[in-house]
C-alpha cells in the first residue's frame, strides 16, 4: 500500500516501512541500542531523502527506547543517577556537536565525516566487542570460572576526584569520566544523526565498570531523552521531522522492540555482545567498502533552494 | 466518436489559452485540469493537455508543415552537482558545480524530433527540450570549463533517472488535421508549486503561436495540515512527535506486559 509522506513529499510503501521499524525496533531492545546507525541508512537507502530520514529516525528512537525503558523500569535496571550526570554531558556534547554540523554542510563534506566516523567508531568499537566476547565465551566452554567483579579491582578511572556513589550499579566513581562520556558520546550522536547507545554500552560496561544489568536500562533511558530534545531541535531547525513517516516506523519498532527485549532476556551476556559486535562491525563495513570501491556513478545531485529543498 | 464529443466538451470546462497572431493562426490548447491535489494516496498522476491549431494545412511528415511542441516546468530549484573523485584511496566529493533558477519538474512532448523543428538558437531560447534547457552556474565553482558539459550531462541524466525531467518526441498526436492532444506524466514525487504549461506552434523552424497557462500542483486535506503545522508552528509540531512518540512507546510496553 502507497503512502504518500507530506514532509517527504514522496509517495513509500507502507509495509516495507513498517518492516523496517520492525526489524531495527527488534534489534534495538535486544541490545539495547537506538538503532538510529541502523534506521538511518537503511531510510536513505530506500530513497527518503537524507535530512527527512536523520530528522525522523530520532523520533522514531524516542519511541522504541520509551518502549525499552517501560521494561528496564519495571525490573529496576535503571541507574537514574547514573542517567541524568549522563545527560547533563550529552546536552553540552550536543551543543558543539550542532555547531560543527553547521560548518561541515556549507564546506559539503559532511557525509564523508559522516562515513568515516562510521567506520572509524564502528571498526573500533566493533572490533573491541568482538575479541573480547569471543574471549569470554571461549572462557566459559573451556570451563574456567569467570573472574569474578571485586570490589576493590580499580583502573585509573577510578583515582580521579570528585566521587559520587551511585547505588543500583554499585559504583563509587568520579562524576568527570560520566559526564565526559555523555558529553563525547552527545557530540558524536548530533553530528552523525545518531543515539549512540552502541557507543554507550561498551563505555559504560568497559571503562566505568557498570554492571551489564543496569547498563542497557541506563543508556536506553539517556538515549530517550536525548532523542526527545533533539526531535524538537529537528522539527524547529530543519523541519524534516515527518510525522507519518515516523509513526509508521515507531509501530512497527515498538512491537520488535518489545520481542526484541525478551529475548534479549534468555542471552546470555557474551552472547549479546558477539551478535552486537558483529551487527557493528557489517554497518562500519558497509560504510568502509562505499568509501573504498570505484562507485556506480561519479555523479550525484542535491537540492538547495526552492522547492522540495 | 465518443472521445471527440468528449474532448469538445472538455475544451469548453477547462480553463483555456487562446492566442492568436498575424496570420490569423489561433492556438488553443486546454489542459484536461489546472489542478493536482496531493492526498495520502497520491501515487502520481497525468494531465492530458487537448489543443486545436487553426487555419493551418498540415501534412504528415512533411519537414516545412507545422509542428507542436509542449513544455511543462515546475518551479525553479538551486541544485549543486557533485562528483566523485580519490583522495588518498577514498572517493569522496570533489568538483561541485551548482545550477541555478532550473526548473524542478521539466517534461517537453512534440510532435517530430525536437533538432527538426527549429535552429538550436530558437530552441535554446525558448527551453524547448532536454538539451536546450537553461541551466545557468553560479559564478564561484571549482569545476574545470572542459568538464562543464560533463556536469551539465550528468545533472540532465540523474533528474532523468527520478522521472522528473522527461523528453517525449512524437507524443503530441493529431487527432484531425487541427486538433491535437497528448498526455504528460507527473510522478509522484513532483514538488509542490505553480507550474507553467507552454505550448508552440512552428512553422518553418519559425514559432508561429504560443501559448501559456499555469498549472497548480498542491497538497490538500491531511497532508497540507501537516505540512502547515509542520512549517509555521514547529515547536509545536515538534513537541506533537515527541509525545506521539513517547506515548506510543509506553502503550506498546503497557501492551505487551507479560507479568
Amino acid at each position: 500500500m502507497q503512502l504518500y509522506l507530506p514532509i517527504a513529499e514522496i509517495p513509500v510503501n507502507i509495509f516495507v516501512i513498517f518492516a523496517m521499524g520492525g526489524a531495527v525496533g527488534f534489534l534495538s531492545g535486544l541490545f539495547g541500542i537506538g538503532g538510529g546507525f541502523l534506521l538511518t541508512p537503511l531510510l536513505i537507502f530506500s530513497g527518503i531523502p537524507p535530512a527527512v530520514s536523520v530528522a525522523t529516525v530520532t523520533t522514531q528512537v524516542v519511541a522504541s527506547s520509551a518502549s525499552a525503558v517501560v521494561n528496564y523500569w519495571r525490573r529496576k535496571a535503571i541507574d537514574l543517577k547514573l542517567a541524568s550526570i549522563l545527560l547533563a554531558g550529552g546536552v553540552m556534547g550536543s551543543l558543539v556537536g550542532v555547531v560543527l554540523f553547521d560548518v561541515l554542510q556549507s564546506v559539503g563534506q559532511l557525509d564523508l565525516v559522516i562515513s568515516l566516523s562510521y567506520v572509524t567508531f564502528l571498526g573500533t568499537i566493533g572490533g573491541l566487542m568482538l575479541f573480547e566476547s569471543v574471549r569470554a565465551i571461549r572462557r566459559r566452554k573451556s570451563g574456567a570460572a569467570p573472574k569474578a567483579r571485586k570490589p576493590g579491582q580499580h583502573n585509573w578511572i577510578h583515582g580521579l576526584p570528585l566521587k559520587v556513589r551511585f547505588r543500583r550499579s554499585k559504583l563509587y566513581v568520579s562524576v568527570i569520566p560520566v559526564v565526559g562520556l555523555g558529553a563525547i558520546i552527545g557530540f558524536l550522536g548530533t553530528v552523525l544523526g545518531i543515539g549512540g547507545g552502541f557507543m554507550m554500552v561498551p563505555a559504560l560496561i568497559y571503562l566505568l565498570r557498570v554492571p551489564t544489568s543496569i547498563v542497557i536500562g541506563t543508556s536506553l533511558f539517556q538515549i530517550l531523552f536525548t532523542m526527545a530534545a533533539a526531535t524538537v531541535f529537528h522539527a524547529m531547525g530543519t523541519k524534516t521531522v515527518d510525522i507519518v513517516l515516523a509513526m509508521t516506523l515507531m509501530i512497527g519498532g515498538v512491537i520488535g522492540a518489545q520481542f526484541g527485549a525478551r529475548m534479549g532476556q534468555n542471552l546470555r551476556g557474551d552472547q549479546l555482545r558477539l551478535l552486537l559486535a558483529l551487527l557493528v562491525l557489517g554497518v562500519g563495513l558497509r560504510f568502509a567498502v562505499d568509501l573504498l570501491l570505484v562507485p556506480d556513478d561519479f555523479y550525484s545531485i542535491a537540492i538547495r533552494k526552492g522547492a522540495g529543498s | 466518436m465518443i472521445r471527440l464529443v468528449l474532448l469538445l466538451a472538455t475544451l469548453f470546462v477547462c480553463t483555456n489559452a487562446f492566442a492568436q497572431n498575424h496570420h490569423g493562426l489561433n492556438l488553443v490548447t486546454s489542459l484536461s485540469s489546472d489542478m493536482i491535489s496531493i492526498q495520502s494516496n497520491f501515487t502520481g498522476t497525468e494531465i492530458v493537455i487537448f489543443g486545436q491549431a487553426q487555419n493551418i494545412v498540415r501534412q504528415p511528415n512533411d519537414p516545412s508543415g507545422y509542428e507542436l511542441a509542449i513544455v511543462v516546468q515546475g518551479p525553479p530549484q538551486d541544485i549543486t552537482t557533485r562528483r566523485k573523485g580519490r583522495f588518498l584511496g577514498v572517493w569522496v566529493n570533489r568538483e561541485a558545480e551548482r545550477f541555478q533558477n532550473v526548473p524542478s519538474f521539466y517534461a517537453v512532448a512534440s510532435t517530430v524530433d525536437i533538432g527538426h523543428m527549429a535552429d538550436r538558437t530558437v530552441l535554446d531560447e525558448l527551453g524547448i527540450g532536454l538539451n536546450h534547457i537553461n541551466l545557468a552556474v553560479s559564478g564561484s565553482s571549482n569545476v574545470a570549463l572542459a568538464d562543464r558539459d560533463d556536469f551539465r550531462r550528468a545533472f540532465i541524466r540523474l533528474r532523468e533517472e527520478t522521472g522528473l525531467y522527461s523528453e517525449q518526441e512524437t507524443s503530441i498526436k493529431f487527432l484531425t488535421d487541427t486538433m491535437f492532444r497528448t498526455n504528460i506524466p507527473l510522478p509522484a514525487n513532483i514538488p509542490v508549486g505553480d507550474y507553467k504549461v507552454k505550448s508552440f506552434l512552428f512553422h518553418h523552424g519559425e514559432v508561429v503561436s504560443q501559448t501559456e497557462q499555469t498549472l497548480y500542483v498542491a497538497k490538500t486535506g491531511f497532508e497540507q495540515f501537516t505540512f502547515q503545522l509542520a512549517q509555521n508552528y514547529s515547536l509545536v509540531y515538534g513537541l506533537l512527535a515527541v509525545s506521539l512518540a513517547i506515548f506510543t512507546g509506553w502503550l506498546a510496553g503497557v501492551i505487551f506486559r507479560k507479568d
